[in-house]
């Protein structure tokens, strides 16, 4: 098939909407990185500057959804285009919460520097936040490129994700037990790691908006989970 | 996502009306229809699109055999209707018109009264006994045409002082008039505006209920919106064919994405 439309100004108006999609993906993956960087280094100001770009990220999100009402109205596109235009506001929606998410392992940074450190613990959560930045730039690579055998690869990725939030879950666990004053900075770092385990999720949704975008068709097998923390209260030490 | 028509998805498996097998058509040396295989359904709206000179109004001709009346055309393989074959020599075409009804791009109305438009067809077919049975066919064929609040209180006004919106409505009426089985439309809302449009795409969704419909149209949308089925033409050949939803959203072929999104093919 063409890749061009007889109509240029059409070519013109899908692609400046993916052209926000990457802008946006760029700043989420910054905003994941930087969250985690700012919770290892206790580093408030770098904290700061997350919450604040949220706010970019937003107003993206606002400019794809009304770019692509003007396209739906205006060229009521069929087929791929369709889909593109689709996928395209599903895509913004999981990045903007995505941004949501490093927003708050942002403010909850804040509190964190506050308290004692927990020991091991910014580090883990650091290369957990890296395994879903790298998720994430495979999955918009995926998207850009039409790729669906990579986006399956980032589904695939997925459990891993769920598997490092797991172990964490355990360890913060035993941190609580052996001592109450733990309690509150684990807590936070476990609404820090179960954000970033959200976030692969979305990640995972997003690959799946890149397989429906290039097959037509939604991936029918249900992905693998890997979260078991639901049935683990019992069992911990 | 393939079926975004949830609630007509739902309707069972349609009965064939037409079938289609190995059908040709030759104007002279050109090759217009090639090798054309397709079931038509009945109760279903049936649109076929494709480019300029693809073979979809010749297709359509052949489903009433208007193609009779060119000296040069010239159809082979088979269509039935019904399980029988409308190529039979004992078959008589005007018969077969009274059952295939057909509305053509521009309307147009005989130059006679309202009445008369719509009781020449069940007149020449013998379907009225008396004055009676002919009014009782006049208003219900108006009334289903969705034009009869519009004209009921001057049926003796020629039907070419209607506005082309109601002409074109007129037009469908006459054709139902005949009670035919199957409504051919080559392209009825090319010469409306949109409010007409409009009015004769729900008219067409309402003769659903009775009648296999077969429209050819150039505005992919107006095929999105009135059809259930698609059918795809393309030099002659038919590409595709399958569930409008369906062929909007995700094709199978190139050649149908391209012409539906607007591609250069």
């Amino acid at each position: 098939m063409p890749d061009q439309h007889i109509v240029k100004s059409y070519d013109r108006d899908l692609e400046s909407i993916q052209a926000l999609i990457m802008k946006m993906g760029g700043l989420v993956e910054e905003a994941i990185l930087s969250a985690a960087n700012s919770l290892e280094n206790r580093d408030e100001e770098l904290a700061r500057r997350v919450r604040e770009n949220d706010r970019v990220i937003d107003a993206l999100e606002e400019q794809v959804n009304e770019e692509a009402a003007r396209v739906l109205a205006l060229r009521q596109p069929a087929a791929s285009d369709l889909r593109t235009v689709l996928s395209v506001m599903k895509i913004s929606a999981n990045l903007e919460r995505v941004g949501d998410y490093a927003k708050n392992m942002a403010k909850r940074t804040s509190v964190l520097v506050q308290m004692a450190p927990i020991e091991g613990s910014s580090g883990a959560i650091r290369r957990m936040a890296k395994t879903v930045e790298g998720m994430m730039k495979d999955a918009l690579d995926a998207y850009i490129q039409r790729d669906a055998e990579l986006a399956e690869d980032v589904r695939r990725r997925d459990e891993e994700v769920d598997q490092m939030y797991n172990a964490l879950f355990r360890e913060f666990l035993t941190f609580m037990m052996e001592d109450p004053r733990n309690i509150t900075a684990c807590m936070h770092l476990h609404f820090i790691a179960k954000n970033i385990e959200r976030m692969g999720d979305h990640v995972t949704s997003i690959a799946e908006q890149v397989i429906y975008l290039t097959t037509g068709e939604m991936p029918e097998d249900s992905r693998p989970k890997g979260d078991a923390t639901a049935f683990a209260a019992d069992e911990a030490p | 996502m393939n079926d975004m028509r949830i609630l007509e998805r739902s309707v069972g498996i349609k009965e064939v009306k037409i079938s289609a097998r190995g059908c040709q058509v030759y104007y002279g040396d050109n090759h217009a229809i090639k090798d054309v295989d397709i079931d038509i359904e009945d109760k279903t709206v049936t649109a076929f699109i494709g480019p300029s000179g693809c073979g979809k109004s010749t297709f359509l001709r052949c489903l009433n055999r208007m193609n009779d009346t060119i000296d040069i055309a010239r159809v082979e393989g088979t269509i039935l209707l019904d399980g029988e074959d409308i190529y039979d020599p004992k078959v008589d075409p005007v018969q077969l018109r009274a059952k295939v009804g057909m509305v053509f791009q521009k309307p147009n109305p005989f130059p006679k009264s309202i009445y008369d438009n719509i009781a020449y067809g069940p007149r020449i077919h013998g379907l009225a006994r008396n004055k009676a049975d002919l009014d009782e066919i006049v208003e219900k064929s108006l009334r289903r045409g969705a034009i009869w609040d519009e004209v009921k209180d001057r049926l003796d006004a020629p039907g070419t002082g209607l506005s082309g919106g109601q002409q074109q409505r007129l037009c469908i009426a006459r054709a139902i008039a005949t009670e035919p089985e199957v409504l051919l439309m080559d392209e009825p809302c090319s010469a409306l505006d949109p409010i007409a449009t409009a009015q004769v795409e729900e008219l067409i969704d309402e003769l659903r209920e009775s009648y296999s419909v077969v429209i050819v149209t150039h505005s992919m949308q107006q095929a999105a919106r009135v059809s259930q089925k698609t059918a795809f033409f393309h030099l002659g050949h038919l590409v595709e064919y399958g569930e409008t939803g369906h062929i909007f959203t995700n094709p199978s072929d190139p050649r149908t994405e391209s012409y539906i999104t607007g591609r250069i093919g």
